[in-house]
């Protein structure tokens, strides 16, 4: 689940070109990213398809070729499925490259997702699990979401390697295969794998991060993930002795459903700043001018100006960057087109705020509803998402890696909205950081789970740089 | 569709002399008749003439032996085989009792054979064994409406027995699918004509007496008009999006505010001379209680809006005072985390008869405003039906059997039903219906068709088949 951007402009620094000449691969490590780009977006790691275990050998086996010993590259099967996703065989890669001797800090971890979400030929202009290459661009399913971040990570240890790179505490690699739908191989990279992970200090999220520019070659900004929003489900049930649809009475599973509704549109939860998103409006006030960017400027300097904030929420580019959402996502409700429903239900998506309670959310619900026969159920049992603290090495290795190849570039750390395989690792106590390298233009090239997927040519091999000088950065020294 | 006792009324009080319980009162069927009406109405019990079971094929041949045994001819016995819902094989039966010398033309018995589900798990005892306890007959189809087939093949086996000669032809006319689509309705009214074509139909799907609980007659209804029958759909469509990003545009949101309007939405009060009928019975049981007096005023003064609502209001009154429409199913969305792309609810309309569907459309269009596309379901395309003529034919045949039944406080008066039967096909094909099964019950404690336990006196079964080898004997002697 790919959040390139959440902003449209974070810079009026003018114009440092997308395509400036930073550090660059050479012709052979560019041949070897394109084939290796290009095989696995070709595989279609669709759920349902079972393609995920033929993907993570082909990346077991780059890593194998790379150099690194077959001991510390595990391909892992696994199992994921739901009511909701259907069943999959999956499996997940581990690859640990062990630093010399007896490394005083804890591993750091690299992590992706193999899978993409489903992509329909019909739907596409060209084949979209065939790699097309036009108008400088890769086009294919995954090609931002995100087997460009598995590629970059991938190619980016096994150039160092190559290059004689030693690194001084274990960089461990876990790319999971199901996280598009229930992220069943996060939740056990941080649990019954982590022991194989080496319990990491901190991960580096490849799904997450990344840059923008604007149709004009100026720069929109980077952005580092640090924080992201707790998503949790609920259900709204209303029961009824229902009846004969010839004879309606005033009391209706559907009516009163639907009325609870009408409230829910109307409510709002309480407006929050956290760290990540304190600095992220900090950095965005900079370059918004009118009424959106006096509002982020009043809300700053006021965190309780809740009118500040509601103009913040209700902008196109922040929303559900405020506050707890939540919006219906699904009805059901009755048996038989002649009978009074006995049973109507909705299905509620909360993305809720870092650090709140998912059960004080539910309590907060049934105010919203204000209704005893309309009843809050919870779907899952994630507890709350907690924001990583930001560290100076992490944002100092991920500015000067972007710096590096986009001098003058701004860059902010950014919340995100939707959830991803960091969240139990954070919830597990290991910050995790969206650090990916990748950029593209904004807001034309933002198709994650879209039509046409695409990534800029020059991005994918950025990324890789980008990766390199963050891991010398980061366990170099 | 059966309705007992259009009236529920717990009448005011007056309970004048210590009335008898009905279900203590001897009935006059000889006892020889008694167990032959057993074993019929016990075995066509227990044929679970379900949909998508295929047993009801096996109630035609139950029913066909019955006539067949008693000396009917092969040649004017007709199970018709058809399919109702999609892949359900289901068949009608078509009998003709021929006149020797007929003088006048055709008079058509309706009947319907399936019943609605039944789980074992939600009956007391299985729905499909039958049983007689506390001077009930218990299983599903003993109110609606095996014990109206049972009573007329068996009013006609006795009477054939004892040699009556009908003075026109008795068709029987047992449909297979009355609960779910009305195919065999529309097949009997249409191209199977030739066997069905009469002057009249008399339908034992309804009419009937009942009692209150203190064993006051209530009333024996005559149904001779019903409301059309016609379900809408309500859908709202929006280019969807994630969930993580709300916006003000949502499908669910669209569907909750056009359900809100439809539930406070009225339509315009109407009567008939069927309704006008049953109003002035009504006023009469009514006396001056506020119900009373809003019927006097408003059958004083038809254009009296606010009489009507009051009427309407009454849970005993409901749907008899105009078109109404409900909600009775939702869907929507397509993923937990998605933005929904669809939302639709089922909205089920009784419309008042003489009122064009497509104007209630309209009306509905006009309540919910344009963004929500409002369709009639294709599977099922009311037909608005005429009420059928008052006939004193009928009327005085139903007062004799009633008053021989009942006594003379039970009146005989018209009501529109507010259901829809296979009457309404055979109505709208220019064959007018009257309801005038002789069952009784308790009201509101019999009144269990479609629901758990169902159950008819045993008194009522055998009162049954007198009933109508009165009616018979009177219409066609």
């Amino acid at each position: 689940m790919r959040y390139l951007l959440a902003v449209t402009a974070l810079a009026a620094i003018a114009s440092t070109a997308a395509t400036a000449a930073g550090p660059q691969l050479t012709p052979a490590q560019r041949d070897a990213t394109h084939a290796m780009f290009e095989h696995i977006i070709n595989t279609p790691t669709v759920i349902g398809r079972h393609k995920v275990p033929e993907m993570a050998q082909f990346v077991a086996d780059q890593f194998k070729a790379g150099g690194f010993p077959a001991e510390d590259v595990h391909v892992i099967p696994y199992h994921t499925g739901s009511a909701t996703t259907g069943d999959d065989d999956t499996a997940a890669v581990i690859v640990r490259w062990r630093a010399p001797g007896n490394p005083k800090a804890k591993p750091i971890l690299l992590m992706g997702h193999m899978d993409v979400v489903e992509a329909k030929r019909e739907d596409s202009t060209t084949d979209p699990f065939v790699m097309t290459e036009r108008d400088g661009y890769y086009y294919g399913r995954g090609t931002i979401d995100m087997k460009d971040g598995i590629t970059a990570i991938t190619q980016s240890m096994i150039n160092l390697r190559a290059a004689g790179f030693k690194p001084k505490r274990d960089i461990v690699v876990l790319f999971t295969g199901d996280e598009e739908t229930n992220g069943i191989g996060a939740r056990k990279g941080a649990t019954e794998w982590l022991d194989m992970l080496g319990h990491p200090e901190f991960g580096l999220n490849a799904d997450g991060g990344g840059g923008g520019f604007n149709p004009d070659g100026s720069p929109a900004g980077f952005l580092m993930q640090t924080a992201e929003k707790t998503f949790a489900g609920y259900t709204f049930t209303v029961r009824n002795r229902g009846g004969h649809s010839s004879k309606p009475r005033k009391d209706n599973a559907i009516y009163s459903l639907a009325h609870a509704l009408e409230r829910l549109e109307a409510y709002r939860f309480t407006p929050k700043l956290n760290e990540t998103t304190r600095a992220y409006f900090t950095a965005r006030q900079k370059t918004e001018k009118g009424p959106l960017g006096d509002a982020m400027r009043r809300w700053l300097a006021n965190p309780n100006d809740g009118e500040a904030a509601d103009i913040i929420e209700a902008s196109e580019s922040e929303v559900g960057l405020t506050r707890t959402r939540c919006v219906p996502t699904r009805l059901f409700g009755g048996h038989a087109d002649n009978a009074l429903p006995q049973l109507a239900t909705a299905m509620i998506n909360c993305r809720i705020f870092p650090g709140e309670d998912p059960n004080d959310v539910k309590a907060e619900l049934e105010k919203v509803a204000a209704d005893p026969t309309v009843v809050v159920t919870r779907n899952d049992d994630y507890v709350a998402s907690l924001g990583s603290p930001l560290r100076a090495d992490v944002t100092g290795a991920y500015t000067r890696a972007v710096q590096a190849l986009h001098p003058g570039v701004p860059i902010s750390p950014e919340m995100s909205t939707g959830a991803s395989d960091a969240r139990p690792f954070r919830v597990a106590g290991i910050p995790v950081y969206g650090v990916n390298g990748a950029w593209v233009q904004v807001p034309t090239d933002f198709r994650a789970h879209g039509k046409d997927e695409r990534i800029p040519i020059q991005s994918l091999y950025d990324n890789v740089v980008h990766w390199q000088l963050m891991l010398k950065d980061l366990t170099g020294k | 569709m059966r309705r007992i006792a259009a009236l529920m009324l717990a009448l005011s009080s007056t309970v004048a002399l210590a009335a008898t319980d009905p279900r203590m009162v001897p009935t006059q069927l000889p006892a020889a008749w008694q167990a032959k009406t057993r074993e019929l109405f016990k075995q066509a019990i227990e044929i679970p003439s379900v949909h998508h079971r295929g047993m009801t094929p096996k109630v035609a041949e139950l029913l066909a032996d019955q006539f067949r045994k008693a000396g009917i001819p092969d040649s004017d016995i007709h199970i018709m085989p058809y399919e109702a819902l999609p892949g359900d094989q289901t068949a009608a039966l078509i009998v003709r009792w021929r006149s020797p010398h007929a003088t006048k033309k055709p008079m058509l018995i309706l009947g319907h054979m399936d019943v609605v589900e039944a789980k074992r798990e939600d009956w007391k005892y299985d729905p499909f064994v039958f049983r007689e306890e506390g001077g009930y007959f218990l299983g599903r189809g003993s109110s609606d409406m095996k014990n109206g087939d049972v009573a007329t093949t068996m009013a006609a086996v006795k009477l054939i027995s004892q040699g009556f000669k009908p003075n026109r032809d008795i068709i029987f006319f047992y449909s297979g699918d009355e609960e779910t689509r009305g195919v065999g309705a529309t097949l009997g009214s249409t191209k199977w004509r030739n066997l069905t074509d009469a002057e009249f139909g008399l339908n034992a799907d309804g009419g009937g007496a009942s009692y209150d609980r203190n064993f006051k007659p209530l009333g024996f209804g005559i149904s001779m008009a019903e409301k059309t029958f016609q379900t809408y759909f309500f859908t709202t469509r929006n280019r969807g999006g994630h969930s993580s990003r709300p916006r003000p545009d949502n499908a669910i949101y669209d569907l909750a505010d056009a359900l809100e309007k439809l539930r406070t939405h009225r339509f315009q009060p109407m009567q008939n001379e069927i309704t006008r009928g049953y109003y002035e019975e009504r006023a009469r049981q009514e006396g001056n209680s506020p119900l009373g007096q809003s019927i006097r005023a408003w059958l004083a003064n038809p254009k009296d809006g606010a009489a009507a609502d009051a009427i309407e209001a009454n849970p005993l009154e409901v749907g008899l005072t105009r078109t109404r429409c409900v909600a009775t199913m939702l869907k929507g969305g397509h993923a937990d985390n998605a933005l929904p792309q669809m939302a639709q609810a089922t909205v089920n309309c009784r419309i008042f008869p003489g009122v064009q569907p497509k104007d209630v459309q309209a009306e509905l269009q006009s309540v919910v405003g344009p963004n929500v596309e409002i369709t009639p379901d294709p599977e099922y395309i009311g037909v608005p039906t005429p009420a059928s003529p008052p006939r004193p034919d009928v009327i005085n045949a139903v007062k004799a059997a009633s008053l021989r039944f009942h006594g003379p406080d039970m009146h005989v008066f018209p009501v529109m039903s507010t259901g829809a039967s296979d009457g309404s096909f055979f109505r709208a094909q220019g064959i007018p219906v009257y309801d005038v099964d002789g069952s009784w019950g308790i009201s509101p404690d019999d009144e269990r068709a479609h629901g758990l336990d169902e159950r008819t006196p045993v008194r009522s079964m055998y009162d049954d088949v007198l009933h109508w080898e009165m009616i018979m004997k009177a219409l066609a002697g």
